[in-house]
């Protein structure tokens, strides 16, 4: 074993300038990897954490008896910014103290988080700070859900209104009536669970690309390999030494692949945390996934591309000559297709109300099974664009993507299976005119239909005092919010305020604690926590997209510069025989763009198709349709950018001036 | 003195301070087979690629029919050698993924004709070098003789005036290396082309009608076109006697005896055997 891990170690160093090029793409390949699968793996710890943050201001009931304090959260408001108040009660001295804080807020008193903190200190009293009572300390990081979250926790009497308060149940979990608790353990909230979820399914359609990119980077190392080791093979090398000097080779290239990965992960992870979810960044913390997943990757990756590296080499250890004869590898058989429909059948029997788990189950089949149909069609394209060729250069292409369809396949999978994140996403994309934007100016209170009256005396006095110029009005019984069943129980007071948005606070402040349990809010408040959704899915998207296209253009570079040095020889050869390299530039060029195109769409169409149980926007949504134009405009590209790199390969390759087989 | 296809005057070429060149003069005359010779680092592919508008030499010229090529841009250099040139290979010049007939196609379309045309004016190689039924077979399905065959026809497809060969047996056993240079030199010939052979392999520059030898970038004796070297004169190949059948294209006379796998049954000894696709 250690002869040939050191014959391993020879020949990789001994590989010459080449084989150097060739170990250094494929550290390259698996670095990009280990990073994207180690972000890949943050999201999820990180919006878990969140949730975990995040559970203590979702209350769960105490059973009868145990009650050791109430709890009421509610959403206040301050510019367009979202505040999370939480008031608390101590029902029995046991009461423990809620997360972040070192002990229980006594009546009057409020705990603010840093960033609600500064914000009291910028704004006049009169806007904000007015509305709480006395500053007894901050709270800590691990009540918060982001750095720079405003969070208010409020301390009352046990028979203050504002906890016996009958308040609307927001349904995302963002407002809970007074509760009896036992504690503050909380639970994961309503919102917390759609994050989650939209992280596994962002991280399956990021991970399904690495894994096809990973192999195909392994594949890369035996590729460059296959002549040498199948020379080995000839002079007597068992097949368990070749392949344990594959693996070796392999998974020496890999770790440190693994490991450059990670240091890219650590460098770059400041600027991944400053990405804003849900209204705000992430802690640092957050992005780091701890520990044991981190050396599961870093261990794992290596696995992965050593087990690539041995179901690549099967070939040339079943038959030492396989190689050196380059026979045509067998036919892909329709099979294939069936494999594609079957995995497709199942995405229409899925539904909003179907689990995230399920969902990402069914996408990732069906974004496998492009995978998996890819080379079959890439070798149909070619045969039908053999046969239709007519000039040099695409009669070339066409061979090319019929000898090899499974390589071509792995130079465009990137690229095609970000069609289908743009497809997926570009429908599922709720549109953004589902949401309110409203008259900022003006405010709506809920209220008691019996105490209507007296409130709005009662706000009209206090804006006078405020200093506002504004106009209350009381809603006809009916428009309440609540629907029929609220018709006799709530009216709504409407407040214009003129002036812009600081007399908006103003006015906000002064109407604090007029109705317990309820605050002043306009109509686009209300959706604040939705249009946060559609803003995140947004950033989600970019994000997504941005790591799929990194993939896609990282491994399309990498194979086309791969296959210019497995055809080196060959491309010398005919380019000293007066080939113009333009001929061969366009033919690699078309060799990428025909499969691309025709995949692209494809997987593309199979997005949309896998979107549409859950598509809100509809086909004709700006945001999916932009989405789209601009993942194929950066596609095209990308792609072409890439192979343009390896174009210096290409001539420096050609213009190497003894062509000897070496 | 004979009329002279392609000349190199005072060559000389340097990689750092090893001299590959140093002052070579030579000669080729039309229908000429040229043996360069010389042991492994002796330059004799330097001069190859320096003849071959491949590389530029330091000092010195070329010219082609006249012409000096060894100051053309590399543009013109590339269409010069696709269009006026052949080029042999040892092994690996052919597209793996080409079928025989599409890799002798190739120059044909790179200079222009159409697919169909060009295939065609290819297919007529396959029967004259004995590869008929091998047209739509891919070079990993040919045997190591075969694949230079095709090479050989790829070399002549667009009726070059020189044929360049580097080492063109010298991944083949020596029973097929003998047929392989037998067929280089008669469809060179056939078709008015000269022919240069680099080799170290005497068998091989026995089939040519004249070899000079390079040693340490030098001639060992300078030799003029169409003036075979004393003590070298051919002596073991068919057209190694001044009465060469094909030198001066004599007519209809059947140039292929039976047993010669280039016989084209029936086809006389002019050009319709290796018939050209021009663009």
């Amino acid at each position: 074993m250690r002869t040939t891990l050191g014959l391993s170690w020879r020949l990789l160093r001994g590989g010459g300038r080449n084989g150097l090029l060739g170990a250094g793409l494929t550290l390259a390949a698996v670095a990009v990897s280990t990073a994207l699968l180690l972000f890949a793996v943050a999201v999820n710890l990180a919006f878990q954490g969140r949730s975990d943050r995040e559970a203590w201001r979702t209350p769960v009931r105490a059973a009868e008896g145990t009650a050791t304090a109430v709890q009421a959260v509610h959403q206040d408001f301050v510019r367009d910014r979202v505040i999370v108040v939480v008031d608390v009660a101590r029902l029995s001295e046991g009461a423990p103290a809620p997360a972040g804080m070192r002990a229980f807020p006594k009546p009057g008193e409020v705990w603010m988080s840093p960033g609600l903190a500064e914000l009291v200190k910028r704004l006049p009293p009169g806007q904000l700070g007015d509305r709480y009572g006395k500053p007894a300390g901050i709270l800590g990081d691990d009540a918060l859900v982001y750095p720079g979250e405003l969070v208010a926790v409020a301390g009352h009497d046990r028979d203050d209104p504002a906890m016996k308060a009958t308040g609307r149940v927001i349904p995302n979990g963002s407002s809970v009536p007074p509760t009896p608790v036992r504690d503050f353990a909380g639970q994961e909230s309503m919102n917390g669970m759609v994050y989650r979820s939209l992280a596994i399914i962002a991280s399956v359609l990021m991970v399904v690309p690495l894994l096809v990119f990973g192999g195909a980077a392994a594949r890369l190392t035996v590729a460059r390999r296959d002549q040498r080791l199948a020379a080995l093979r000839l002079v007597g090398a068992t097949p368990a030494q070749v392949i344990a000097m594959t693996v070796a080779e392999a998974m020496l290239t890999a770790l440190g692949g693994a490991l450059a990965g990670l240091a890219a992960y650590a460098a770059l992870s400041p600027l991944l945390s400053g990405i804003e979810i849900g209204g705000g960044p992430w802690f640092a913390s957050d992005l780091w996934p701890g520990v044991l997943p981190t050396l599961g990757v870093i261990a794992a990756v290596p696995l992965l591309v050593g087990v690539s590296a041995v179901v690549g080499l099967r070939r040339v250890v079943v038959s030492p000559l396989g190689v050196a004869k380059r026979e045509t590898p067998p036919g892909m058989r329709a099979l294939r297709l069936v494999g594609f429909v079957a995995a497709l059948a199942v995405v229409p029997m899925l539904s909003r109300d179907t689990s995230a788990g399920i969902i990402a189950v069914v996408i990732g089949a069906a974004f496998l099974a492009i995978n998996l149909i890819g080379p079959w069609v890439v070798g149909i394209i070619g045969r039908v664009a053999a046969r239709t060729a007519r000039g040099p250069a695409r009669l070339l292409a066409a061979r090319r993507l019929v000898d090899d369809p499974r390589a071509a396949w792995r130079t465009v999978s990137g690229v095609a299976l970000t069609g289908f994140v743009a497809g997926f996403i570009g429908l599922a994309s709720p549109d953004a005119t589902l949401f309110e934007t409203g008259t900022a100016d003006r405010l709506r209170l809920s209220v008691d239909a019996g105490k209507a009256q007296a409130t709005v005396r009662e706000a009209k006095a206090r804006l006078r005092e405020a200093g506002l110029d504004a106009r209350v009005t009381l809603d006809e019984p009916g428009d309440g919010p609540g629907g029929p069943a609220d018709r006799d129980r709530e009216r709504l007071i409407q407040i214009s305020v003129n002036g812009g948005v600081d007399r908006v606070d103003t006015a906000r402040t002064a109407l604090a604690g007029l109705v317990p349990g309820h605050v002043p809010s306009t109509l686009a408040d209300d959706d604040r926590v939705s249009s946060y959704m559609l803003g995140d899915i947004r950033t989600g998207t970019v994000v997504v997209l941005t790591v799929s296209f990194l993939i896609a253009i990282v491994s399309a570079g990498i194979t086309a510069a791969s296959s210019v040095l497995d055809r080196r020889q060959t491309y010398a050869l005919l380019r000293l025989a007066g080939t113009p390299l333009a001929i061969l530039d366009r033919a690699r060029r078309s060799e990428t763009l025909i499969p691309l195109l025709v995949m692209g769409g494809g997987s593309l169409a199979t997005g949309v198709f896998c979107a549409l149980p859950f598509a809100s926007g509809g086909l004709g949504s700006t945001t999916g349709v932009v989405t789209l134009a601009v993942t194929v405009a950066l596609g095209l590209a990308g792609v072409l950018g890439a192979s343009a790199i390896s174009r210096p390969l290409l001539r420096s390759v050609t213009a190497n001036p003894a062509p000897r087989p070496d | 003195m004979a009329e002279i296809v392609l000349s190199g005057h005072g060559l000389t070429k340097s990689f750092g301070s090893a001299v590959a060149l140093a002052g070579v003069d030579l000669a080729v005359a039309p229908g000429e087979a040229l043996a360069i010779m010389g042991p492994s680092g002796s330059g004799k592919s330097t001069l190859l690629h320096c003849l071959a508008g491949i590389m530029k030499p330091d000092q010195g010229e070329v010219r082609l029919l006249g012409q000096r090529i060894d100051t053309m841009g590399e543009r013109q250099r590339s269409e010069l050698r696709r269009t006026r040139f052949g080029f042999v290979f040892q092994f690996g010049q052919l597209l793996p993924e080409l079928p025989a007939e599409e890799n002798v196609a190739l120059p044909l379309m790179l200079g222009g004709a159409s697919r169909g045309k060009a295939v065609e004016a290819a297919r007529r190689w396959f029967g004259p070098l004995g590869l008929a039924g091998m047209e739509s077979r891919r070079p990993g399905e040919l045997s190591g003789g075969q694949a230079q065959r095709v090479a050989i026809a790829r070399a002549l497809v667009t009726k070059p005036a020189v044929v360049f060969a580097d080492e063109p047996t010298g991944a083949l056993d020596q029973a097929t290396g003998h047929d392989t240079m037998r067929l280089l030199v008669e469809a060179t010939k056939h078709n008015h082309a000269s022919l240069i052979v680099v080799t170290h392999d005497p068998n091989v520059a026995r089939w040519c009608d004249r070899t000079v030898e390079v040693r340490d970038g030098r001639l060992l004796v300078p030799a003029a076109a169409g003036a075979p070297l004393p003590g070298r004169e051919p002596n073991g190949g068919p057209y190694g006697g001044p009465a060469r059948p094909y030198a001066a294209n004599a007519g209809p006379a059947e140039p292929y005896g039976g047993d010669r796998p280039v016989a084209g049954p029936g086809r006389g000894a002019d050009t319709q055997d290796f018939p050209v696709v021009r663009p």
